[in-house]
């Protein structure tokens, strides 16, 4: 049986790591995204608040 | 729940995708641990239960995704499916990004070759570039619409290639071997080894479903801010059109 097991330790290396930066990613940009979006609508609400005062 | 409300709970913990890591990682754990070594190719061959999975979910299903969601969006204009096909098209990058990488580090041992520009493995980087193009388009076009209808064409044909790909190994002489389960009759394969695919598919289906729908939440949010945007540059652009007294 050829001694090969580097390979494959290689190969599950790269995939964890693939998958796992991606997932990594994902929660940075949805994080980013979301703080973003609150971010806007409390400045909206503060404007809206200000025009009803007016 | 409104909208705002909904995109405000996303910072919340990701039972679903947590899940799916759980079950990679008890996946990994079996084929490491609890499935035999191939007598033929050795520990190597154990590259097959990423590598094959991987393969079928991201270009069969993800690219193919990518096509329906597309030609569906052609014919109904839902931004939703836009969505889907966008969300589709990145996750299903990332799945062939790990068969191109899995695949020449199970043809170095067995074939003694990283690499073979045969058809199989040519169509597949070829395809990966396509989506990777089809993602790039998308970041190049600010008008919602126009991104949406080039990308919807792009993607559809660019699953064009997912047959050519499956029936490549028939079609041409190539190294890449002939399917072993995606085939008429019984898979050949020991039963051991067989739960250890299945087990593996199941796993990376999840993790599939779970990241499809963590990249649509974020695609709502970025729609969501985008339409924001656009709105307060219209009201401003508004005021300043107003003729001064």
């Amino acid at each position: 049986m050829p001694d090969n097991a580097i390979f494959y330790h290689a190969a599950y290396i790269a995939a964890a790591v693939v998958y796992g930066g991606y997932i990594v990613s994902l929660a940075i940009r949805t994080h980013r995204a979301n703080e973003r979006r609150r971010r806007q609508q409390n400045r909206s609400t503060v404007h809206g608040r200000s025009a009803g005062q007016s | 729940m409104t909208s705002s409300n909904r995109i405000a709970d996303r910072d919340r913990f990701d039972w679903l995708l947590a899940a799916a890591v759980v079950a990679m990682v008890a996946t990994f754990a079996r084929v490491i641990y609890f499935t035999p070594i191939e007598a033929r190719q050795g520990a190597a061959q154990k590259i097959f239960y990423v590598h094959a999975p991987s393969a079928f979910i991201g270009l069969y299903v993800g690219f193919g995704l990518v096509a329906l969601a597309g030609g569906l969006y052609l014919w109904l204009r839902d931004e939703r499916l836009d969505r889907i096909a966008a969300s589709s098209a990145e996750v299903g990058v990332v799945f062939t990004t790990v068969v191109l990488l899995t695949g020449p580090m199970w043809g170095k041992p067995i074939w003694g070759t990283w690499w073979t520009w045969d058809a199989r493995l040519t169509l597949t980087l070829f395809i990966w570039f396509v989506f990777v193009g089809y993602l790039i388009l998308r970041g190049a076009i600010e008008d919602p619409a126009t991104r949406a209808r080039y990308s919807a064409v792009l993607g559809v044909l660019g699953a064009l290639l997912v047959p050519f790909i499956h029936l490549s190994v028939y079609l041409f002489r190539t190294l890449h071997p002939m399917p072993i389960l995606l085939k008429p009759g019984r898979p050949s394969l020991p039963s051991d080894m067989l739960a250890t695919f299945a087990m593996s598919f199941i796993s990376l289906s999840l993790l599939f479903v779970a990241l499809l729908r963590a990249r649509y939440r974020l695609a709502e949010t970025r729609d969501a801010l985008e339409a924001e945007d656009s709105a307060d540059v219209s009201s401003v652009a508004s005021l300043h059109a107003q003729p001064v007294r």
